[in-house]
């Protein structure tokens, strides 16, 4: 009998999250005292920072049963005092449900980002822990081989995947239509967070290098230090304009701080090289006649937002087709038709049953 | 019907096909860059191939008898460098782009009347039978790079309007479009150059008309490469430059086969 019992994002508050989450290097001690445990043959534990989920195989009378030796572990396990065990919500999954939400989980489709695919690593890195430390057993191994294979299908089948959903990773996406990212030179102008964002995702994804400049010299300075770049006072951003591929500006001027007098002297010794300017401030830092300034590409917050909202909008309509190739391979995994009810969320005290969901070749 | 017409039809045929899968694909968010998208491309070629071999056993020569004969030529050199630039800078999306010139070549190669020319079986020479496949296959790298220069004005255009959907994303970087265009531009230079040195190792008689207007084209690429290599002009001008410097030669070779 497959189960699963697990806390995530939605159910669990971040301070007990991380309360509750397994060290990478207690992760193979772990699965190896849940599957000491009287019934238990297998297991796999994984824990990211936004989820921390039991996988087991069991043979216990019923899935109840084995769910509520499960969470005593893992209220034991992390000591949990009774104001902690009173907040703790899991959610308890056996059967078809156990397998749809591994599968849901792998696809990205239970991510706080829909459709992220770090997931897809962490799992793996966390069923490979489990196999090296002899945890897992058939139908675990079948379970994960097929949800890694579920993961791939619905990743490359449909449009999960497509499309930013946030600001950086929009200005990121922007940034690799124009140029070779590792040629790029950036140059910050102010120091808001989301700027910083935005340069801290250009850099991630091997921006060359970073100029920083602010109205207080210090900011810039340790900002520079942090991100491994360049300090200018304020008074120099101008001439460095001609270096940089890529301006974010944020400053809270209450007038246009980049206008078209001052671009386009500078395009034109640039022999056709492009710019990209990602004007995050609001009021607006950059004038929007620079737009019109062949090979100069403007986008102010409202445009990468709208293009982050798109994005979020793409995922969600291509859930529905998601969720379809998740049943389906749920049925070729050996799953009778059900209910479709999805994850089963009870809090501790929760009396309701586990849905029951009987293998079709068990 | 004759074979090597429904060749040519079948063929046409293929790449409309890639066109319409393409488009199709598109517009519902589901193309993706892999090898089955090489597929019609594959298919309309090898009938291309089949069309050009049997004509070649008729003449005993490269099949370049006739402007019907030589659309086809311009189509299938196109394809082949298709096939060598798509694989090599990951331009695939270049296929629909590249397809409907095709279809379009073929479909007015349909039209015209299919009277090879008089083929004298003189003894040729090396010169004789390079000249003209390397004048074409560098016409036919010209019409690769106006095609990228299409491809690099659109996405410019997505670029500056703001509209990131589905075409934007499979359209490769514009730094990665204006490289390519160069390197086409500074392939068919090259072939031409050779194709027009050549004739001075030609006996057989050239038109007068005919040399002009190549020498011209070789000229008019010249100087769109040296503008591009030393960045005179801004990438968008420069991919403005490769779509109408296209026209030249193919608005030529009404004039140039005629004679």
């Amino acid at each position: 009998m497959l189960l699963c019992l697990g806390l995530n994002h939605r159910t669990t508050p971040i301070e007990l999250r991380e309360r509750l989450a397994f060290a990478e290097s207690k992760q193979p001690e772990a699965a190896q005292q849940i599957k000491s445990l009287p019934g238990f043959e297998e297991s796999t534990v994984i824990s990211t920072c936004n989820r921390v989920e039991i996988f087991t195989s069991c043979d216990h009378n019923s899935p109840e049963q084995g769910l509520a030796v499960l969470h005593d572990y893992l209220v034991n396990h992390f000591q949990l005092n009774p104001a902690q065990r009173e907040a703790l919500t899991t959610y308890k999954l056996s059967h078809a449900d156990a397998a749809r939400h591994l599968f849901r989980v792998v696809s990205g489709l239970d991510s706080m980002v829909l459709g992220e695919t770090e997931i897809f690593g962490q799992v793996k890195a966390a069923y490979n822990v489990a196999l090296k430390a002899g945890a897992t057993g058939r139908t675990l191994n079948k379970l994960f081989q097929r949800a890694f294979s579920v993961g791939k299908q619905v990743r490359n089948g449909t449009n999960i995947q497509r499309g930013s959903t946030s600001v950086g990773s929009v200005a990121v996406d922007l940034a690799e239509k124009i140029f070779d990212l590792r040629q790029c030179r950036v140059l910050l102008i102010g120091a808001g967070e989301m700027s910083r964002t935005c340069a801290q995702s250009l850099l991630s994804r091997g921006a060359k290098s970073i100029f920083i400049s602010n109205r207080s010299y210090d900011r810039a300075v340790e900002l520079a230090k942090e991100m491994g770049g360049q300090a200018l006072r304020f008074d120099e951003w101008e001439g460095a304009l001609h270096d940089a591929d890529i301006i974010i500006s944020s400053t809270s001027a209450p007038h246009f701080v980049v206008k078209p007098e001052l671009i386009e002297p500078v395009m034109r010794k640039r022999h056709g090289h492009s710019l990209l300017i990602i004007d995050i401030a609001v009021p607006r830092d950059v004038d929007p006649r620079v737009n019109e300034i062949p090979e100069v590409y403007l986008y102010d917050v409202d445009a990468l937002q709208a293009i982050a909202d798109e994005g979020r909008r793409e995922r969600e309509r291509a859930l529905a087709l998601c969720e379809e190739i998740i049943e389906e391979q749920l049925r070729k995994f050996g799953y009778q038709e059900d209910s479709a009810s999805g994850a089963t969320l009870q809090r501790e005290e929760d009396d309701n049953p586990v849905l029951p969901l009987t293998p079709r070749n068990s | 019907m004759e074979l090597t017409r429904l060749l040519l039809i079948l063929s046409t045929v293929a790449f409309m096909a890639g066109v319409v899968h393409a488009i199709t694909a598109l517009r519902a968010g589901r193309w993706q860059e892999n090898k089955w998208q090489f597929l019609p491309m594959a298919v309309g070629f090898l009938f291309q191939c089949a069309f050009l071999y049997l004509r070649g056993e008729m003449h005993a020569r490269c099949p370049l008898t006739s402007q019907f004969e030589v659309f086809i030529f311009i189509g299938w050199c196109i394809v082949l460098l298709y096939f060598l630039v798509g694989a090599t800078y990951r331009l695939s999306l270049l296929g629909l782009f590249t397809a409907p010139l095709i279809a379009i070549l073929q479909t007015l190669a349909l039209f015209m009347p299919d009277n090879p020319g008089s083929v004298k079986h003189v003894k040729m020479s090396v010169w004789e039978h390079l000249h003209a496949p390397l004048a074409m296959i560098a016409y036919a790298a010209f019409a690769l790079a106006c095609i990228t220069g299409v491809m690099f004005l659109l996405q410019d255009h997505l670029l500056k309007k703001h509209h990131i959907h589905a075409l934007f994303r499979q359209l490769p970087p514009i730094h990665h479009l204006s490289r390519a265009i160069m390197r086409m531009v500074a392939l068919g230079v090259l072939l031409l150059a050779v194709a027009m040195i050549s004739t001075f190792k030609i006996h057989l008689p050239i038109s007068t008309v005919k040399m002009t207007i190549s020498w011209s084209i070789l000229g008019l690429y010249t100087v769109i490469l040296l503008l591009m290599w030393r960045h005179t002009l801004s990438a968008r001008h420069t991919a403005w430059l490769s779509v109408l410097g296209f026209m030249v030669p193919f608005l030529s070779l009404w004039v140039v086969i005629g004679r």
